[in-house]
């Protein structure tokens, strides 16, 4: 018999030791697929990996939430679309929660990442720039 | 200087240059693939960890779980070891450190590749991060290459073959740690 997942969580608890917590959802896949390099604080490494701090702000510029289901790592993560719709929500709301609670914010949905993704970015380093310079402008 | 010298000392440049970015791009594997083929036909031969993989089922060779992980631990400076499930380098518990820590001298990259193992003693997948020492040259001890769940570079986060010292203070790479960051719960 396959133990509930709250049993396993229980289990896992009880074992004890920093090193064995569960770790499940769209965390799990932040962890597997995007935090050896964007790390556990998303603070990244300065110069060659973004950080993921205020990650939201892309959101207030034409393109930029596009940019973020188009940017290679998450377009290409192993993951399928409503799960990687999920880990999207799930990384603005631990990297940038203002931007994820304030009143005009959309939650990314499985049908809008399967649109998205299917639009391959040509110049992702390109694109980032041209975001930034635009939320410069915008300032 | 002579137009001679001045353009043999740029070619000499160009020359520097092409090899330094080529080495600075390679692949970690590529490398440790020609020296594993060297070592295995050479004096280094006992270092492999073949004979260690027999000791880690013998009883009383285990070391105690560093991380409250319930039941037999393993050994750690065994390519069998059921965290080096992914692994793909030299063992830092068989170059002065453990499969926690670094070895002195040596400076753990904060960048790394994760992945997961299942511990056969629970049979929980644990999420694994196999961070690597960097600043010292190669260990070249307990080299092991076991690649489960690795993908090519052209998934850069789920590939073992990248330098991951890439973003360390030094990017000469020594060995790898396996640390378990917690257990893998499926929803």
């Amino acid at each position: 018999m396959r133990a509930p997942a709250a049993v396993l969580v229980l289990a896992a608890l009880a074992a004890g030791g920093a090193g064995a917590q569960p770790i499940s959802g769209p965390r799990l896949d932040y962890v597997l697929q995007c935090m050896g390099c964007h790390l556990e604080d998303g603070s990244g490494a300065p110069g060659r990996v973004p950080t993921l701090a205020g990650v939201g702000r892309f959101l207030r510029v034409p393109g930029g939430r596009d940019y973020l289901v188009r940017v290679p790592g998450v377009a290409h993560a192993p993951l399928d679309d409503a799960a990687l719709a999920a880990l999207l929500n799930w990384m603005l709301a631990r990297f940038d929660p203002a931007a994820a609670s304030a009143p005009g914010f959309v939650a990314f949905g499985a049908a809008e990442v399967a649109r998205l993704r299917a639009v391959p970015l040509a110049d992702a380093t390109a694109q980032r720039r041209a975001l930034l310079a635009a939320l410069e402008t915008a300032r | 200087m002579s137009r001679s010298h001045e353009l043999s000392g740029r070619i000499d440049r160009v020359a520097e240059d092409a090899v330094r970015r080529l080495a600075r791009s390679l692949s970690r594997r590529s490398f440790l693939g020609r020296l594993g083929a060297a070592l295995a036909g050479g004096a280094a031969l006992p270092l492999l960890p073949v004979s260690r993989v027999s000791a880690a089922e013998e009883p009383g060779v285990a070391p105690a779980a560093p991380e409250g992980i319930a039941g037999p631990e393993g050994d750690p400076a065994s390519c069998q070891y059921w965290r080096h499930c992914a692994i793909d380098g030299f063992l830092c518990s068989c170059c002065g450190g453990s499969h926690t820590a670094c070895p002195p001298g040596t400076t753990m990259s904060p960048v790394t590749w994760i992945g997961t193992c299942r511990n056969p003693a629970d049979g929980k997948h644990y999420v694994i991060s196999y961070n690597d020492c960097c600043g010292k040259d190669l260990c070249a001890r307990c080299f092991c290459n076991r690649n489960e769940g690795d993908r090519p570079a052209y998934f850069p986060q789920k590939s073992n073959d990248i330098n991951w010292c890439v973003a360390a203070p030094s990017t000469v790479y020594n060995c790898s740690t396996a640390i378990v960051l917690g257990v893998a719960v499926e929803s």
